[in-house]
């Protein structure tokens, strides 16, 4: 295998999952890029994850859940599901900060993580049905005769088709339509802890009248409103741009795209074709999406947003290969980055991209990096000690600024960064970690270098 | 009003301050009806007035107080008020009682001041994470959780190796040609850090004091805020929190101490600018996001409504601003809570249009009512 | 006291609830101790603490600290607890007022060392059995952690285990171990001897899934706490299952005071179907006492549910001889 294989693998890893250990990168590379993707998108041909020892040692409950969450993106062998999970958490944008019920935003995760991957539909539907979503979106208001149109105005807007493809009628019957979706009230946080929401149909807060949705005239619920919603191209679209946005390069925030065209139109027309053609299967989209070239060559177009930059780093040092007490600083320093996974500040969901980055989350970035590559302990960061022992030579400064990039990544730098490397490099001259006396030294400026390279700004992109 | 630049100071209360517990309706028989397990006695507390005594643990701040450098603004709160931690410190960072606000009070203020963004420290939270209510998208604000340990890179212990490694991170953030929008954006903002952390690095080798503060974290929270403000480094904003308010249980011994650290910091900080003649430019404004349940629940109290807030400086006027929530059942809001008496975002206005001279009008979205603490109006 | 020749099983009704969320938040052992008193271990995230309590659902405060991963609770004889730490790898201990009088243990697979301690018990001596989870075995040590004596391997075979969680001493020094990832209760002789083993994988009556408590009383009556079936078992000295109990909780006295001064969570209780609030969620140990009453540490429903268990002894003239085949025959 080629370095070429390894640094596509590394690529597809990082956007598809959550990163990788360069042995699983080695491994993976064995397979083959193509069967690599099937196993993504097919996750069940992978073992899950042994949700009981997430239970014993986390706990079963809402406490805790994102940790747990974060633990399943780095441990889990079906990584795209944990991916696409998230995918729809930035594009169905719920926040716990307004329901106040832990439980229903983490099964709305759960939601998110079982038919994340199934057909435009289906993940409609469910999400319709979700009560934490009803909860944010006033549906639960949305009765007959007095229709609140929050839900069927962003549902529209937000959620499937862009602002653009449906006129002020088509919100209101949208709405009309979903009046009577609600959920059963679940008995208070207090004094026994939550209790899960459960989705009802109320007959008779639903609008039985005659509505007219994007040309389509009949006694119309919420189930068809979906099923015509999913056959618009418009849909196909909206969504492609979002796979595109979240997995390919970084698009200009969501409310602006009605006027903003995609920066490459032909990749979304694919992706919007795949979608068409497979009636909005998310396999086959992410499929077509995967292993095509413009994803292929769009390594580093992408700024990584905390969650990708804490579990990449995580992965970098390999650690939490089981349950360990102290998961919660690292959504702590997700949120310290702009980003409280459940808790996203409006409906539509983080903006991402450059926005990622200010003063602040830039210092968060680079200070939660550079600690946590510190620990030759760790076993990632002592594998990788190892195989540049292994090399069984001193290595030049060049050499060295080199084989750290291509062990913490493989990672393409700018020249200015090559530059200000090597001239850290040099600084201690050749590294030799065979030698006996040397070793503690020299292992300290592995991790100084390890240190600067996580502090690089390439080091911001996926 | 002092010829130097004004300042705000903020310290949010987390949790919901039992404002009924800090300022006390020692008189009212519906206060000791309501509290029989948190409730203070006539004898413990210390009077101001016929009807409202200051909390034991409040001494520092009851002398302020009387020395006129105290406005209580009394029933502070906005209507419908949530009792969500979250949502409703999201309506106090905001302003945005009804829909889902984006941008912080604040970071608004912080962006009149300093539209270009010239200067990264004209708006400092103090704490671990930024407050919304300075985060503004486009605004830079700088965040510090540690100042005698602020900046890159501070987990490298060693001096001489850290100093290297943000060397090395100055050449490669150098702006770059051909790298892209982002990519250049990255560089000005990480070099922006260095900048602002290398102007902040001073303010803790010049600061000189005989006022020796508590160990506690809102102590040592405003001790940064002097130390700061004293480097002249033309902060305008400052924010920190005071942790610890949400007292659903053991109300009695928990939140005593909080109002002991509280008070005494406020009073060795301002001792402590006066030092240095330093205190005229200050206003700080001490809130919460909302007070407590008229009930005690047999240990601590549950979430309510209406609180209150201090506003506190030389400039001050000190006093008594806005009506005290009628502790009468019928008017209970909920009833069971306090009803609030002024909308918070009329004092914010009072602060940004009487004190900082800024237009309010488009920062809290709208109109409200002001109240007139302040000695001299800009 | 011997064991009972038979049993009339009277009945077993729900007997009070204690405590409530704030109060006993995930509360995942007890240990019982003098005077109506008792100690509920808390697990909640990265730090647990021990809630003492009063059997009247009085609260009387937190006693312990420094404890992260805990997963078991015992007392000796004079009310001193013993907390088992599975990440930290230690048993502390703590007297009835939360001072810390010590801690033992170490990680490591060696005679002594202990890999995620789980369940823990005392024989009459007050030697301490512990359940050294993932080491799959089963380590006995003074009460001041002086290694004595070890048994068992990973496996699924007689005296092997697979994670173990909870564990007992009855009163005649014999040893059950709540076999968790094996989904069975192995009985031991205090030297680690296979007696029997009950159980299998399901969630029929006397099936099990991940058992994490097991307790057992003066007559030899198993407790088992059947977690990811979310109720607990009870199974005779023989190991028969006798029932199970689903959980019947009431509010309890504090969470009763705490509803009184609010309004909201009581109008949202009169909309919901309060049925669910009844059933045990995920319950960790199970504790008998001498009165017969059982308490179960409700985990997911930050409360301990109590149990009184009502049988009177029988002779062997109160109760025939044992018969192979069931009968229609009415004696």
């Amino acid at each position: 295998m080629s370095n070429t294989d390894i640094a596509l693998m590394a690529h597809l890893m990082r956007r598809a999952g959550f990163g990788a250990t360069r042995t699983e990168l080695e491994d993976y590379a064995k397979k083959g890029y193509e069967n690599v993707v099937e196993d993504l998108v097919e996750p069940e041909r992978c073992d899950p994850i042994d949700e009981d020892i997430l239970h014993r040692y986390f706990g079963s409950f809402e406490a805790g859940y994102v940790e747990k969450w974060m633990y399943r993106m780095i441990r889990s062998k079906r990584p795209l599901e944990e991916k696409m999970a998230l995918f729809w958490h930035h594009v169905f944008a719920t926040g716990v900060g307004k329901n106040q019920h832990l439980l229903a935003s983490a099964r709305q995760i759960d939601t998110f993580r079982r038919v994340g991957l199934s057909n435009m539909r289906e993940i409609l539907l469910e999400l319709s049905k979700d009560p934490a979503m009803i909860f944010w979106l006033d549906n639960n208001e949305n009765r007959k005769g007095e229709p609140n149109e929050n839900y069927g105005r962003e549902l529209l807007e937000l959620f499937s088709m862009g602002v653009g493809n449906y006129t002020e009628d088509d919100i209101k019957n949208c709405a009309r339509a979903f009046t009577g979706w609600t959920f059963a009230q679940p008995p208070p946080l207090y004094p026994q802890g939550f209790y899960d929401a459960k989705f009802v149909f109320l007959e008779e807060d639903h609008d039985d009248g005659e509505k007219t949705f994007l040309g389509h005239t009949g006694n119309l619920n919420g189930d068809d409103i979906i099923d015509i919603i999913v056959e618009q191209p418009a849909c196909a679209k909206f969504i492609s741009r979002h796979l595109y946005n979240f997995f390919v390069a970084d698009e200009p925030q969501v409310p602006s795209w009605h006027v903003t065209p995609p920066q490459d139109p032909e990749a979304i027309e694919t992706l919007s074709n795949a979608f068409m053609e497979s009636k909005g299967d998310m396999r086959h989209v992410l499929r077509t999406l995967f292993n095509s070239d413009f994803f292929k060559e769009a390594r580093g177009k992408k700024v990584k947003s905390p969650t990708e930059l804490v579990t990449g780093i995580l992965k970098l040092i390999g650690t939490y290969e089981r349950p360990d007490p102290g998961m919660g600083k690292y959504s702590g320093a997700t949120t310290l980055m702009g980003q409280k996974l459940l808790d996203p500040p409006t409906v539509e969901g983080w903006h991402t991209g450059r926005e990622w980055i200010d003063g602040g989350t830039l210092t968060e970035r680079v200070n939660f990096a550079v600690r946590e590559v510190s620990d030759a302990s760790r076993p990632g960061i002592a594998e990788l000690i190892n195989r540049l022992k292994a090399e069984g030579r001193a290595l030049a400064p060049d050499e060295f600024v080199e084989k750290c990039l291509d062990l913490a990544g493989p990672m393409t730098v700018s020249d200015t960064t090559r530059e200000s490397l090597n001239k850290f490099a040099e600084s201690g001259g050749d590294l030799d970690l065979s030698a006996d006396n040397g070793s503690e030294e020299s292992t300290d400026r592995v991790i100084q270098m390890l240190q600067l390279i996580v502090a690089s700004r390439e080091y911001q992109f996926a | 009003m002092a010829y130097r630049d004004p300042i705000l100071v903020i310290v949010e209360l987390k949790g919901g301050n039992d404002f009924m517990n800090t300022i006390i309706p020692y008189t009212n028989g519906i206060y000791h009806d309501c509290r029989p397990i948190v409730g203070l006695r006539e004898d413990e507390v210390l009077p101001m007035n016929d009807t409202l005594a200051w909390h034991p643990n409040t001494v520092p701040l009851k002398e302020m107080f009387e020395q006129g450098d105290v406005a209580i603004v009394q029933g502070i709160g906005y209507p419908d008020s949530s009792r969500s931690h979250f949502r409703a410190m999201d309506v106090w960072h905001t302003c945005e009682p009804i829909d889902i606000g984006t941008e912080g009070w604040l970071g608004r203020v912080v962006r009149d001041l300093d539209p270009k963004g010239e200067n990264v420290l004209t708006g400092i939270n103090f704490g671990k994470g930024l407050s919304r209510a300075l985060a503004v998208s486009g605004v830079p604000v700088t965040s510090v959780d540690d100042l005698d340990n602020y900046g890159l890179m501070t987990s490298i212990k060693e001096d001489p190796k850290r100093m290297r490694a943000i060397e090395i991170f100055k050449t490669m953030y150098e702006p770059a040609i051909g790298t892209g929008v982002v990519m250049d954006y990255l560089s000005q903002t990480g070099l922006d850090v260095i900048k602002g952390s290398d102007k902040l690095k001073m303010a803790p080798a010049m600061y000189q004091s005989d006022v020796e503060y508590g160990s506690n974290s809102i102590a040592k929270a405003l001790r940064d805020v002097a130390r700061v403000h004293l480097a002249g480094l033309g902060t305008r904003i400052f924010y920190t929190q005071h942790g610890g308010y949400d007292h659903h249980a053991n109300e009695m011994p928990s939140h005593p101490k909080l109002l002991t650290e509280l008070s005494e910091a406020i009073r060795d900080f301002f001792q402590d600018l006066r030092n240095h003649n330093a205190s005229q430019e200050i206003v700080m404004l001490v809130f919460s996001e909302f007070g407590r349940r008229m009930r005690d629940n047999a240990s601590g109290t549950d979430h309510g409504t209406g609180g209150g807030a201090f506003i506190i400086g030389d400039g001050v006027n000190g006093g008594l601003y806005a009506e005290y929530p009628s502790l009468d059942p019928s008017r209970w809001a909920n009833g069971e809570d306090l009803e609030h008496t002024i909308d918070f975002r009329g004092i914010y206005a009072t602060l940004l249009e009487q004190w900082m001279g800024m237009d309010a009008t488009p920062i809290v979205d709208g109109t409200f009512e002001q109240i007139q603490p302040f000695k001299e109006v800009v | 006291m011997g064991r009972p020749y038979g049993l009339l099983r009277a009945g077993f009704p729900f007997y009070k609830t204690l405590g409530m969320r704030r109060l006993t938040n995930f509360p995942i052992d007890i240990a019982l101790g003098k005077e109506g008193c008792l100690y509920i271990l808390c697990r909640n995230r990265d730090a647990s603490t021990i809630r003492k309590y009063h059997i009247d659902d009085k609260d009387l405060g937190t006693v312990g600290r420094g404890l992260t991963w805990a997963v078991a609770i015992i007392a000796d004889s004079e009310e001193n607890l013993y907390v088992s730490d599975e990440a930290k790898h230690c048993i502390m201990s703590f007297d009835k007022d939360g001072k810390e009088l010590g801690k033992w243990g170490e990680y490591g697979d060696g005679d002594g060392q202990l890999n995620g301690p789980a369940g823990i018990a005392f024989d009459a001596e007050e030697n301490i059995y512990v359940a050294d989870s993932l080491n799959h075995r089963v380590q006995k040590f003074t009460k001041d952690g002086e290694f004595i004596s070890k048994w068992g391997r990973f496996g699924d075979g007689e005296g092997e285990f697979n994670m173990p969680w909870g564990l007992t001493v009855d009163e005649l020094g014999d040893v059950y171990v709540a076999d968790w990832r094996n989904d069975r209760v192995q009985k031991f002789t205090g030297d680690g001897e296979f007696i029997f083993a009950f159980g299998k994988s399901g969630s029929g009556n006397g099936e099990l899934n991940r058992p994490t408590g097991v307790a057992v009383d003066e007559h030899g009556d198993v407790y088992v706490s059947d977690s990811g079936n979310d109720r607990v078992q009870l199974f005779n000295s023989e190991s028969r299952y006798v029932q199970k109990f689903l959980g019947d909780a009431t509010l309890s006295t504090v969470a009763i005071e705490y509803m009184m001064t609010n309004a909201g969570p009581n109008r949202l209780r009169d909309m919901a179907d309060l049925e669910p609030q009844k059933y045990f969620r995920r319950p960790g140990g199970v504790a008998v006492n001498g009165d017969g009453l059982m308490f179960v540490a409700d985990n997911g429903s930050y409360r301990v549910q109590v149990y009184q268990k009502q049988a009177i002894p029988l002779t062997e003239e109160q109760f025939s001889a044992p018969r192979r085949s069931p009968t229609l025959h009415q004696e």
